[in-house]
């Protein structure tokens, strides 16, 4: 049995008198895309804040498998989850929130430079996931100049662009019309467990969480259906990543992923949506 | 029973304690409490000047001019200041007004609660003003001129004056708030959506050259330069000029290094900081415009008093070069202050306003200090600029002089140069001290 990537046991979380989170015990596997869905104010941002390590529970654990070994989440300091943020996780938020002075290609290398990545070296793989998301030729365009789909695409490379193994979406087609929506998923899902990463997303719409791997319900802070992480059978395709050719070693395995999507014409990121 | 107006009622609901965080309140507050009390002693020592008894040697007239020209220099950052705070206050309004205008408050009870809000917080921030130019006024009276100190008294401004600068600050500030809401109203979306960046024309950079070269030429043509008030004459003239040139040129040249720090930027903080000022190079010129000519009048003038003092004078000159000498220091210290102060005003305006995006820069990983310093050094980086360009411009308009002055009283123009970096260094912690209100912005996020 695979070990989950994400394990949370007991978590809880209260704002003063009102209780966001009751014991909640989740396990996510690698590679799964998990749709947390529940009325509103039931806790979804805040079991997603707190997978994500932004926030703390107050009681309960977070164990993320790492790289190097399982880091408890929760018991970090707030320097370390923020290296832990930016180094293994992506995140996309709903309205975007890209930098509007910047371009979407400074955006997207924003992340990676934020790691320590030489711009020199961060454009052009930035460029790379734009084109791979169907932004081909906008590179240059400011954010403003882009459409809420655009942006979308655009907050997905820069979750992806330094190589996140899990991806955190809060609403991230929230703010779309549904036609924009499926395109948006067939891009978050291609760049995420499409590649063997881990997507986490928060979701109102039954059409978005029918294409994930797996469903959550949240009621009052509490899960409905806690109950097996096996992955069920994905009843919307999902982009199959192409037989890998055997990778060089030295190759990061986003930009193998860039490689084939930007060599390989037949991997179309917007393709389940037409 | 009598019926509140609903303005009143929304505006007690506003300011509900919890309602919304207090630097919402305190922020504008502050703001117009510096504005105001640095106009009251401006306008203080000004007054000093024009109401003094005439001197017999008939220098009144004389310092009354170079009263007047200092004035002149002070009302650009001041009132660059007074629109920082204005905005301020009408900024961090927006979000709540249209919050209540979706609750279904009128366009007219919102727009006269926006003027009444901001009305309100200029006169409380005018108040603590005067406050604080009492406070001021001690340090202040300690200043020589004509071989005296100021003292206490020749300070104390009317109750009138007082009463009427307050007023002024208040109804300034209803008027912005009033210009502001028809602006809110035609684009609600703002900044936001603009699609090109304001750009700045290289047509400026033509008229500038052309400007310099024509200045320089008429210098020269001027020859050998005698009595001190030709040398005077002269500068006004060249004054004039210069700052014509420094606002032709003032915008296109932060364009052009903000262009070349942007292909350089290799860190984060660099890339946001030089993108930020190409958003709008016009904007970023407005807010240090004060220091171009600040520098430009210390460098000129500061040449002139460094060839008066080396030529043997009378003792009378000597009390006049140096007062002259406090009125440049003053002059260009309280410049830096003002525009210190707008970069504080607008910088914790601006982190208000973006206090999603800083969040989720945040989430991303960014760590604080490289967020601090993007937005630190995309003012910083106009202000040394502007100040050391318009030094050099300054020093290459009178530029033989400048040379004979560097070679005949180096320590004078060493000075100047030591009061622009304490100045640099003024605006430095203006905007260091915005950092809490970052800091508490994500520690908010943290929490949501
Ligand atoms: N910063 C906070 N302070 C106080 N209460 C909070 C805070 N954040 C969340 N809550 C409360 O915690 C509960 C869960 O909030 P949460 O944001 O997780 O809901 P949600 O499921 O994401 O809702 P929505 O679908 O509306 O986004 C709610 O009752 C909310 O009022
Ligand atoms: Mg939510």
């Amino acid at each position: 049995m695979t070990i989950p990537i994400l394990r949370a046991r007991n978590l809880s979380k209260s704002y003063g008198p009102s209780t966001a989170l009751a014991g909640v015990d989740l396990d996510i596997a690698p590679g799964d895309s998990v749709a947390i869905m529940g009325a509103s104010g039931s806790g979804k941002t805040t079991l997603l804040h707190i997978l994500a390590g932004i926030i703390r529970p107050d009681a309960g654990t977070v164990t993320y498998a790492g790289p190097s070994g399982p880091v408890e989440v929760g018991s970090l300091g707030e320097g370390a989850r923020s290296r832990l943020r930016r180094g293994e996780f992506g995140f996309v938020f709903q309205a975007g929130l890209l930098v509007p002075e910047l371009t979407a290609v400074e955006n997207v290398a924003l992340a990676l430079m934020i790691k320590g990545t030489p711009r020199k070296a961060a454009e052009p793989v930035a460029a790379q996931w734009l084109a791979a998301l169907g932004l081909a030729g906008m590179e240059h365009r400011r954010i403003g100049e882009l459409s809420g789909g655009q942006a979308q695409r655009v907050a997905i490379a820069r979750a992806q662009v330094g190589g996140a193994s899990v991806v955190f979406a809060d609403e991230p087609t929230g703010a779309l019309d549904s036609q924009t929506s499926a395109e948006v998923m067939t891009a978050l899902l291609g760049a995420t467990s499409g590649r063997g990463r881990t997507l986490v997303l928060v979701t109102h719409d039954e059409s978005v969480a029918a294409r994930c791997g797996r469903t959550i319900h949240l009621h009052d802070g509490a899960l409905l259906n806690a109950g097996s992480w096996e992955p069920r059978t994905l009843t919307t395709s999902v982009p199959a990543v192409p037989a890998a050719p055997p990778p060089a070693a030295a190759q990061q395995p986003e930009q193998r992923f860039v490689q084939r999507a930007v060599l390989q014409p037949a991997w179309d990121p917007m393709g389940g949506a037409r | 029973m009598t019926r509140i107006p609903v303005p009143l009622r929304l505006l007690r609901l506003l300011w509900r304690p919890g309602a919304g965080s207090t630097a919402l309140v305190a922020l504008p507050v502050a703001a117009f409490a510096l504005v105001t009390a640095l106009v009251l002693v401006v306008l203080a020592g000004a007054m000093t000047f024009y109401t003094a008894p005439p001197a017999e040697d008939g220098s009144t007239g004389l310092y009354q001019v170079l009263a007047s020209l200092a004035l002149a220099l002070m009302l650009v950052p001041l009132a660059t200041l007074g629109s920082s705070a204005a905005r301020l206050s009408a900024r961090r309004r927006d979000e709540r007004l249209s919050t209540l205008r979706l609750l279904g408050a009128t366009p007219g009870q919102v727009g006269a609660l926006a003027v009444l809000e901001s009305t309100l917080l200029a006169a409380a921030g005018a108040v603590a003003g005067v406050v604080l130019y009492a406070a001021a006024v001690p340090a202040v009276a300690l200043l020589h001129f004509r071989g005296a100190v100021l003292g206490l008294d020749a300070l104390w401004l009317s109750p009138l004056a007082v009463f009427a600068t307050v007023a002024g600050v208040a109804l300034l500030a209803a008027a912005s708030a009033a210009a502001g809401l028809r602006r809110v109203v035609l684009t609600p979306l703002g900044v936001r959506t603009r699609q090109q960046p304001a750009g700045a024309h290289w047509l400026r950079l033509a008229l500038g050259t052309a400007a310099v070269l024509g200045i320089v030429l008429a210098l020269s043509l001027l020859g050998s330069l005698g009595s001190f008030l030709a040398i005077a004459a002269v500068a006004a003239g060249a004054f004039a000029a210069g700052l014509a040139v420094l606002n032709l040129l003032g915008p296109f040249a932060l364009k052009a290094v903000a262009g070349r720090n942007l292909r350089r930027a290799a860190t984060p903080e660099r890339l946001l900081a030089a993108r930020t000022v190409l958003e709008s190079p016009k904007e970023a010129w407005r807010q240090v415009s004060g220091l171009a000519m600040a520098s430009f009048v210390a460098v000129v003038a500061g040449t002139g008093l460094a060839l008066m003092d080396s030529a043997a004078s009378s003792g009378t000159d000597d009390v006049l070069v140096a007062d002259i000498r406090t009125g440049v220091v003053i002059t260009v210290v309280a410049s830096f202050l003002m525009v210190a102060c707008s970069a504080g005003v607008n910088q914790a305006a601006a982190v208000l306003d973006r206090a999603g995006l800083y969040t989720s820069l945040d989430r991303l990983g960014m760590p604080v200090a490289a967020m601090d310093a993007a937005r630190r050094r995309a003012v910083m980086s106009p202000v040394r600029t502007v100040s050391i360009g318009s030094a050099v411009v300054g020093a290459v308009v009178v530029f033989p002089l400048t040379g004979i002055a560097l070679v005949v009283s180096p320590l004078s123009l060493a000075t100047i140069a030591a009061v622009l970096a304490g100045g640099i260094g003024l605006v430095w912690t203006g905007l260091r001290a915005t950092t809490p209100v970052l800091v508490r912005v994500l520690a908010a996020g943290h929490r949501s």
